[in-house]
């Protein structure tokens, strides 16, 4: 197990390093002019000038990434363009001329919205996901099953920019049975802070949830059938006590999986979601970055997102290894 | 892979199994009623100029504007549901006073233009991508997986947000405008950038287990060169895998552009657009709900149609698929 732990870790990291040179190259190398892209439309030519001092683009690229790396991980001084000195401590992922802040700070401040979006969203995945897939398993081809598939298939295809608005319409604006969507720092007001995310948590919980029902039915479906399931049931063991004690540890392996990438996913910013709900959240800064043609921020945070991903990926196989034996060994 | 054993007797499948794929999709009623939605869908797509102009009305003209009586001064149209009327059959825009109608019929075409550009261009990618490096494994494979692995890692929408302005600035010269195409080429190539990888992830595992059966091994014993197993061998086994991701890689990026749009990077004024006019519609919900009604029911059940026609083009080619 420690030897597999050690070589899914070696592999996370070559991917996140491949995945920065990627974004830089991408956004600092591909502009047509990287200091006026980063400084934004507002910029005087002169400011633009400043920036492209200090973002160093006199300097060779591969010189640009190794600063830009060495401030990931031990911080680095940035000019801004009314020439002080700002230091940004690590992680440093860069400067925002535009905010006069340091990337990452303001993807901290933006950060707890985004976390809470994700937790309860991903709850009412697995409620939905699970439950509906179980359900359909057990009474695989019958009524139940078609009902719930069409279910599940409306919702892989609505999308959130129509139903959240049509689902804040009926349930806030015409019946008042839900609070207009907003958030509220759950250590100020627990109660608030729940009412407030209820409506995003199930539009968002319920469109990715999908998806996971679809695969949940199947992964189920599958095992239900291997010989140590019919044997337990042979054996006397209850149909569902024998499918929740081990079909579904047998099944579990996909759906961790997919739970994983998801949670990666859905942390990197849900951009859409935060946009229909007015929910200042990371995807919403980022989407906001791009329109105010902030480079270093949306850089930032397209390598945080990534690093979600690939830390929830990474995480997700070792759960899935530890589940299985059969994976660490191979 | 279930797929493999679906096209039998794989070297001599050189008839087209179009004919009874059709028939196996329209016993389905389903699939039948699904069908028909899609080619409904691509006929108003065709005939929309024409429609347009039995109708007589055009995508463009600010029609509240010019005539009065039609909006308020506050811009929402006042008939009552959007303005909806025996002249504007769907409504008014609120503001421009444009024609609902035109707009959508229009839109269909700026939606699926896209859609189908980027499908063709990503299953022909997937499955060069795929049947190549699952053939020859080795070192492609490997790095085929860590290239995977990478662009995955990247998230996909806020990366389509942030590379079509950069993209712009490489074609377009700043402060000219950008031509019509070049919006439609951007989003075209942006799409194409990422929308090939899981085609070509799920081609490789089966061509790597195509690779090692018999009749694989007999046709290079029988010394056919690397050309005649991929496209006489292995590719029509994989052809049913490739059916279905195409009708499925459709809504997907029909919805991804319209998502696009909603956030203002996608297709801009004046080429008529789902996904701004839904955008435009949030703006204005809570007064006119009807303006946002017709695209996002529009683009819902164009999404779902291609969906369920994927999933009964998956079960006619692969019955034990739908059962499991």
């Amino acid at each position: 197990m420690l030897s597999f732990a050690l070589r899914r870790t070696l592999q996370a990291f070559a991917v996140l390093l491949a995945v920065s040179a990627a974004a830089f190259a991408l956004f600092y190398a591909a502009p047509a002019d990287p200091a006026r892209a980063a400084c934004g439309p507002r910029c005087d030519s002169g400011q633009v000038a400043a920036v492209r001092q200090s973002m160093g683009l006199d300097q060779p690229l591969l010189t640009q990434y190794t600063d830009y790396l060495v401030g990931v991980v031990a911080g680095r001084d940035i000019g801004d363009v009314d020439g002080s000195v700002i230091h940004c401590d690590a992680p440093c992922l860069g400067y925002s001329y535009r905010l006069h802040q340091p990337v990452t700070e303001a993807l901290v401040d933006h950060l707890p919205v985004t976390l809470s979006l994700t937790a309860g969203a991903l709850a009412v995945l697995l409620v939905l996901g699970l439950g509906t897939g179980f359900v359909s398993a057990l009474r695989h081809g019958g009524r139940t099953d078609r009902l719930l598939s069409g279910f599940t298939l409306v919702g892989a295809s609505v999308q959130i920019y129509f139903l959240g608005y049509v689902a804040q319409w009926a349930l806030v604006y015409s019946t008042g049975l839900l609070p207009l969507p907003s958030y509220t720092p759950p250590g100020e007001d627990l109660a608030a802070w729940a009412g407030g995310m209820l409506l995003p948590w199930i539009v968002l919980g319920f469109v990715n949830s999908a998806v996971f029902a679809r695969l949940s039915r199947s992964q189920l479906l599958e095992t239900m059938n291997e010989e140590y399931v019919r044997t337990a049931r042979g054996k006397g063991l209850g149909r569902l006590r024998a499918h929740l004690k081990y079909t579904s540890r047998g099944a579990a392996g996909p759906l961790v999986q997919l739970l994983g990438l998801e949670a990666g996913v859905l942390l990197g910013g849900a951009v859409i979601t935060e946009t229909v709900f007015g929910l200042n959240g990371i995807g919403r800064f980022a989407a906001e970055a791009v329109g105010g043609q902030d480079l270093p921020a949306v850089v930032g945070a397209v390598l945080l997102a990534a690093c979600f991903v690939v830390l929830f990926v990474a995480l997700a196989d070792l759960a899935v290894a530890w589940l299985d034996p059969r994976i660490r060994l191979s | 892979m279930a797929a493999v054993d679906t096209v039998a007797v794989p070297s001599t499948a050189t008839a087209p199994a179009a004919p009874s794929l059709l028939r196996r999709v329209l016993r389905d009623r389903v699939g039948a009623a699904a069908l028909a939605v899609v080619l409904l869908f691509l006929l108003l797509a065709l005939a929309a100029p024409l429609i347009a102009a039995l109708y007589g009305k055009n995508p463009v003209e600010h029609y509240g504007q010019n005539a009065p009586g039609l909006l308020s001064d506050g811009g929402l149209p006042m008939l009552p549901n959007g303005g909806i009327s025996g002249d504007f059959w769907f409504g008014l825009e609120p503001g421009l006073g444009r024609d609902v109608l035109t707009q959508l019929l229009y839109g269909i075409r700026t939606s699926l233009l896209i859609a189908f550009a980027s499908a063709a261009v990503t299953t022909t990618l997937g499955v060069l991508a795929g049947v190549a490096i699952g053939y020859l494994g080795g070192i492609a494979d490997r790095l085929f997986g860590f290239l995977a692995n990478v662009l995955l890692a990247f998230p996909t929408l806020l990366l389509l947000l942030a590379l079509s302005p950069v993209i712009q600035s490489r074609l377009v010269d700043p402060g000219t405008a950008e031509p019509e195409w070049m919006q439609f080429l951007v989003l075209i190539l942006v799409f194409s950038a990422f929308g090939w990888i899981p085609l070509a992830l799920s081609l490789r595992a089966t061509v790597r287990s195509l690779r090692e059966r018999d009749f694989v091994q007999s046709a290079r014993a029988q010394g056919a060169s690397r050309f005649h197993v991929v496209v006489h061998e292995l590719l029509p086994n994989v052809r049913s895998q490739l059916l279905v991701h195409a009708t499925m890689a459709v809504p997907t990026f029909v919805a991804s552009e319209a998502a696009l749009s909603f956030l203002g990077v996608g297709v801009t004024e004046p080429v008529p657009d789902w996904g701004r006019m839904i955008a435009r519609g949030s703006e204005v919900f809570q007064a006119d709900p009807t303006y946002m009604v017709f695209p996002g029911a529009a683009l819902l059940a164009f999404v779902l149609a291609f969906n369920l026609l994927g999933d009964a083009v998956r079960d006619a080619l692969d019955p034990r698929a739908g059962g499991r």
